[in-house]
């Protein structure tokens, strides 16, 4: 039997897994998917919208409503989650949970941002930066040309114009594919040879003090792959996330995945969690569909980080009932007109969650806890837009954080 | 100001009017179309998808039975690429009257419409998600239609006639000389150019907006009711062939496959205007109830996309007030120099997109009768251009693998924009080419842009990004494409959010908002 069984393998999951783990506890990690963090464009944003445009995320974090999960948490808990995350990941990550910094997004958007890459690092805009954006014939998620013109159309923080333009390459990651994935390119670029040849039909395009922004392609393995182009082009380069499935949610993906393993974690993937059993007020065990039965895992204690209604955990049938699927916990936010004809990104629906004490443990609207070892974390949790505030991983760390401290200290 | 000069204008890109259109090109006029906007992009391009075989009016419309059965045969023949010869089936549900079906086959033998009772068991071979316990089917020839082909393949047929197309084309005023029309003047919504043609004819093809252009003329209260009624798109072909209820006519009683989706329809309100067609909450309900009746599990499918359209129906005073659904189908010509005492502008109404093709005949009939000419119609013998088709096409059931089919030809040397839709950066930039001046949606109801699963979630910035890419839109109007598109796709999809589509809009709002941040860009174009 394990001491805490985790459900869910995006960041909340793997990192509140960690914790517990590294802890000396013995966790489970039960997970129907390959987490999130694929999904995501690799960076760990804290708040960048709340909703006009946020420059320190912690200060701002203290003056969102009372049903954000920021408010519930407190300032403490976000720096202590964002402060793990570097514990973790290291010199992948770079940045300080302080102030937000602006990259450049593949459409040209200037998009706040706390801890990023250093593959990254060289886009944040500053004044009287040249971008040269870069694209690929064969890979048709970015259009640099797009990218650099939206851009011009933008300042920097210190009203410098801001002057960008676009070299597209006519260069496969596979011999005679017209179409190749982000993916395809990254594992491409895992080999020294095809930078050199990346490196060798592009610079002689280069000019003088411009910085290189290439799509976020840039190694799926080789942590040196951006360091080395950089030194083949002799130009500063930094990468742009693309939609999914996107290389540097990947790799911390894998990151956490390894360190995860170290740290003894034992992960089940590739099945749901279906059912549970419960009695006097706890949750003795949770089943997961395995193949041919279900199969049941019993624990002391549980972290619930399924994600939100992007992995079916929260869900709206037809006749708009709004249920978290496997528990059947409560609710919070929910209302008339949950979805209108308004912006997508600003329905009431998507704050709809779960709700939870300040040590992450589920609760009810009234505030009490159906369960009294069922901790929650992450996209599960009600009253962020985590998309629209650009506050997903923030949230994700500090809960999981949170929990895992809350389930060591027995409470 | 531009200017030209024909023999007759029509009025209205809709079946109807690209009917009108070839027509009269056929018999060798020299004609124009205006539309106000693109082709079939009011009701021709927003309804179910039912290319009739006559059965569903046998009881409660006679006359439009039997001409929905003549101008089926005609339709399938003319126009093949437009159609799926799904077959049809009537089927008595539970709680439906057992009786009405014997009425039904009374109905259907006088008026020439094909249709053969056939076993239960055999019904359910058929359609194995149908309810199994129907009480009575009968076959029929229903077939499923693509407005949107319909529409361009005619439209093609005029152009080769020498007939012009001019959409995005608003009728500001028609001018009058003395007790004859004598040009319509346009308003180019793309170029911001007025536009006036002179003509010696005008045929009001405008459908639920017919009284308003009528009115332009000076030939007031032509009383055209817009019937709204809505249709929802399902993400599978819950059935392969054209599945109704065995009753008298009413809400939600027909599922039709369409390409990869199947549409449920519809409803039938009278509606104020043509323009603005709400979408109301419970008669999605109503349509979803419907739907569980004909294919039990229905509400567990996942349901892609919503849309309202405005029948044309014409007014009679027979029926109450707020009923649309039994005033006339039928068509009905109206000769405004009878009416009003102006020459040269008849108006039509009624009438539905099966029988598009014989309510042009008759209009056009009608025009020569004034004009004092006549000319043999032959719209019924000579088919339409069918594009890159072969010549010998013969309309078949759609499959899965035929796109793929079409597209394993070139996977290695193109990409896939669309991979809901399987559509080709080369499809998408022949007809960017073609249409330079055109929107997002405008390469949608040709191309199938973003009408999958993922609503555009995917296809959206490539889009963008090729069109602005290859030059033919700068960068406001790119961002302004994009925006737009976003946002029409959402109207769509809003009022029937729920299950796996929840699923996607998370998604699609984590691709925009969160890893894009398309909010943020700077104002993008006002885009047409």
């Amino acid at each position: 039997m394990a001491d805490v069984v985790v459900i869910g393998a995006g960041l909340a999951g793997l990192v509140a897994a960690i914790r517990l783990a590294r802890a000396g506890r013995k966790v489970t990690l039960l997970t129907k998917g390959l987490g999130g963090l694929q999904l995501s464009q690799g960076t760990i944003d804290v708040l960048g919208y709340a909703p006009e445009r946020v420059d320190s995320p912690l200060a701002a974090a203290a003056s969102l409503p009372a049903t954000h999960p920021y408010k519930v948490l407190g300032s403490d808990a976000i720096t202590a989650g964002v402060a793990y995350a570097q514990d973790l990941l290291g010199d992948r990550l770079v940045g300080t949970a302080a102030h937000n910094v602006l990259l450049p997004t593949a459409v040209g958007a200037l998009r706040p941002t706390c801890l990023v890459s250093p593959s990254m690092t060289a886009g944040v805009v500053t004044g009287g930066i040249k971008y040269v954006l870069v694209g690929f014939r064969q890979l048709k998620d970015f259009y640099p040309k797009l990218c650099a013109a939206n851009l011009e159309r933008q300042t920097a923080p210190n009203g410098d114009p801001i002057i960008a333009r676009a070299v597209m390459l006519d260069l496969p990651a596979v011999a005679d594919m017209a179409d190749s994935s982000a993916l395809a390119y990254a594992r491409a670029l895992d080999d020294p040879s095809y930078r050199a040849k990346l490196a060798s039909a592009l610079k002689p395009q280069l000019r003088e003090g411009e910085v290189v922004g290439l799509p976020a392609i840039l190694g799926h393995r080789d942590p040196n792959a951006h360091r080395h182009l950089e030194q083949l082009l002799e130009h500063a380069v930094f990468e742009v996330p693309l939609p999914p499935p996107g290389v540097p949610g990947i790799r911390i993906n894998e990151a956490l995945t390894a360190l995860a393993k170290d740290a003894g974690v034992r992960i089940v993937a590739g099945a749901k969690v279906v059912s549970f059993e419960s009695a006097g007020g706890r949750i003795i065990s949770v089943g997961q569909a395995t193949a041919g039965r279900i199969r049941q895992y019993a624990a002391d204690a549980f972290v619930y980080a399924p994600g939100g209604f992007e992995s079916g955990a929260l869900a709206m049938d037809s006749y708009g009932t709004v249920t978290e699927s496997t528990f059947g916990l409560p609710l919070h936010g929910l209302g008339p007109d949950l979805v209108t004809a308004e912006d997508p990104g600003n329905q009431a629906l998507f704050r709809v969650g779960v709700g939870v004490d300040s040590g992450m443990r589920v609760v009810d609207t009234a505030g009490h806890a159906p369960y009294s070892n069922l901790y929650a974390a992450g996209g599960i949790l009600a009253g962020a837009l985590r998309w629209t505030e650009k506050s997903g991983e923030g949230i994700a760390l500090a809960s999981a954080v949170a929990a895992a401290d809350s389930i060591l200290k027995g409470a | 100001m531009r200017s030209l000069d024909v023999d007759v204008v029509v009025v209205g890109g809709g079946s109807t009017g690209v009917g009108v259109v070839r027509d009269v090109a056929m018999r060798g006029y020299k004609a124009v179309l205006v539309d106000r906007v693109d082709l079939a992009q009011g009701t021709s391009g927003r309804f179910h998808g039912l290319l009739h075989s006559g059965g569903r009016y046998v009881v409660s419309d006679p006359n439009s039975a039997r001409e929905c059965a003549e101008e089926n045969v005609i339709i399938t023949r003319i126009q093949p690429t437009a159609i799926e010869t799904t077959g049809g089936l009537f089927v008595t549900c539970p709680d439906d009257d057992v009786d009405f079906g014997d009425k039904f086959l009374e109905g259907a033998a006088a008026n020439g419409v094909a249709a053969t009772e056939i076993r239960i068991a055999e019904a359910l071979a058929r359609e194995p998600r149908l309810n199994p316990r129907i009480k009575r089917a009968v076959a029929v020839q229903d077939g499923s239609v693509d407005g949107w082909q319909l529409v361009w393949t005619a439209a093609q047929s005029a152009k080769e006639y020498g007939a012009e197309i001019l959409t995005y084309h608003r009728v500001t005023s028609i001018e009058r000389d003395g007790d004859t029309v004598s040009a319509v003047m346009c308003h180019d919504a793309k170029t911001g150019e007025d536009v006036r043609i002179g003509c010696h004819f005008v045929l009001n093809c405008a459908g639920a907006w017919a009284g308003e252009i009528a009115g332009m003329a000076g030939c007031h209260d032509v009383q055209v009711v817009p019937g709204r009624g809505i249709m929802i798109a399902m993400n599978h072909r819950l059935v392969n062939s054209v599945v109704n209820r065995l009753i008298y006519p009413s809400d939600g009683d027909i599922i039709v496959p369409v390409h990869t989706v199947c549409i449920i329809g519809t409803t039938d309100v009278k509606a104020p205007d043509p323009d603005h067609l709400p979408i109301p909450h419970d008669e999605v309900q109503e349509m979803f109830d419907a739907g569980e009746v004909l294919v039990p599990g229905f509400r567990q499918s996942r349901a892609l996309h919503v849309w309202a359209g405005a029948r044309p129906l014409v007014k009679d005073s027979r029926v109450g007030a707020g009923d649309t659904r039994h005033m006339s189908r039928g068509m009905s010509v109206l000769d405004h120099s009878e009416r009003d005492g102006l020459k040269g502008l008849l108006t039509i109404s009624g009438g539905k997109l099966t029988t598009y093709r014989l309510m042009a005949e008759h209009i056009v009939n009608a025009m020569e009768t004034q004009l004092g000419t006549t000319h043999p119609c032959r719209t019924a013998e000579e088919a339409c251009p069918t594009g890159s088709a072969d010549a010998t096409y013969v309309p078949a059931n759609y499959h899965v693998t035929h796109r793929l089919h079409d597209r394993e030809e070139d996977r290695t040397v193109d990409q896939i924009l669309c991979e809901c839709e399987l559509l080709s950066r080369r499809m998408f930039t022949d007809k960017l080419a073609e249409l330079p001046n055109g929107s997002l949606d405008d390469l949608r109801r040709q191309l199938r842009l973003g009408m999958g699963p993922c609503q555009g979630g995917f296809c959206t910035v490539r889009a963008a990004g090729v069109a602005h890419e290859v030059g033919t839109v700068d960068i406001d109007r790119a961002t302004g494409l994009l925006r737009l598109f976003l946002k029409h796709r959402w109207l769509g999809l809003w009022p029937i959010l729920y299950g796996d589509q929840v699923r996607q809009t998370a998604l699609d709002n984590w691709i925009f908002s969160g890893t894009l941040d398309v909010e943020h860009l700077p104002e993008g174009a006002e885009v047409v």
